[in-house]
């Protein structure tokens, strides 16, 4: 029992929220503010900045 | 088929915009959370404490009620206010960009319209949610101990009741409203008014629908579905099917007027 088996399914579970998060921010043309900003924000900010990029950086 | 077609168009675009994958990942971090931190808290305060030499801790043994618990409160706060913002702009969006009209142009009836994309909504975090929770349910019977499947069932379609509740009065406030940020707070503010209501007259109110989750609370120490439940499960579909007709007539007369 380490540590490790406490983040091993947390940190796939953030992997995947920030890949597809970054995905998304490439298929984005129009995004509210700085597009390149949001990319900061996807990458560093953990569960986060992904969820935050999906309900609010997106323009329809 | 009217129906049908804006629902399928609606999961199209769940697709695309890659809800179905975000939402999913975001309720199962929600659920996991508690169950793993709560396990793992002695590890974790050795790890990072910076405990004095000598310090004891006793932590209180968890019982895997309490635990799944734990995961279903997390829905409650975070899980609510994520809901109602991917939920805030499903019309009220459409409406402000003008979408609307172009599909309303055709001769689609209201009901359809708002029926459909609530029950695309709903799809959506209702799957996100049961995958959440059982990977949760997973979690505690392998960490603690194991909890019922017939308990478990019957919680995760008691506490579905709550956001299927959430939901609808979320599309509720987006037929009356065009402003998105608007409809997100007014639903965030109403759900926070009914838990206020709920502390002051919950010896009134027993059936009121926020009390669900001490209610399934019950339902998992006893094991045995308590009759208030039933009575709060009433109330909270009566309530759901009633904001939905309301939804259907405001939506109408906003759009004819």
């Amino acid at each position: 029992m380490d540590l490790i088996q406490l983040l091993a399914p947390i940190i796939i579970l953030e992997l995947i929220l920030a890949i597809v998060g970054v995905i998304a921010w490439f298929k984005t043309e129009n995004t509210n503010g700085p597009r390149w900003l949001w990319l900061l924000i996807i990458i560093f900010i953990t569960i986060l900045g992904p969820i935050l990029f999906f309900i609010i950086g997106r323009r329809q | 088929m009217q129906w049908l077609t804006i629902y399928k168009k609606e999961m199209l675009e769940y697709w695309r915009n890659f809800s179905w994958v975000w939402v999913p990942v975001v309720f199962i971090l929600l659920a996991i959370m508690d169950p793993l931190t709560t396990y793992y808290m002695p590890i974790i305060l050795d790890k990072v404490g910076g405990l004095p030499d000598g310090a004891v801790i006793e932590l209180p043994q968890m019982a895997a009620t309490d635990v799944l618990m734990m995961s279903l409160s997390e829905f409650s706060s975070i899980g609510v206010i994520i809901i109602v913002a991917i939920t805030m702009g499903i019309i009220a969006g459409e409406r402000k960009s003008g979408v609307v009209e172009l599909v309303l142009v055709k001769p689609v009836r209201y009901a359809n319209y708002i029926s459909s994309k609530w029950a695309a909504k709903l799809t959506l975090i209702l799957v996100s949610y049961t995958i959440a929770l059982l990977t949760s349910w997973y979690y505690v019977s392998i960490l603690f101990e194991e909890i019922a499947l017939l308990a478990f069932v019957q919680t995760l379609s008691f506490y579905a009741l709550w956001l299927i509740l959430v939901v609808t009065i979320t599309i509720f406030y987006n037929t009356l409203l065009k402003t998105p940020g608007l409809v997100g707070a007014l639903s965030v503010g109403t759900i926070i008014g009914m838990t206020a209501i709920n502390a002051i007259f919950s010896h009134k109110l027993t059936w009121f629908p926020n009390n669900l989750s001490s209610y399934i609370r019950q339902l998992l120490h006893t094991g045995e579905i308590p009759t208030a439940l039933w009575g709060t499960s009433f109330v909270t579909i009566s309530l759901i099917v009633a904001l939905l007709f309301l939804s259907f007539y405001t939506f109408q007369k906003k759009e004819l007027a």
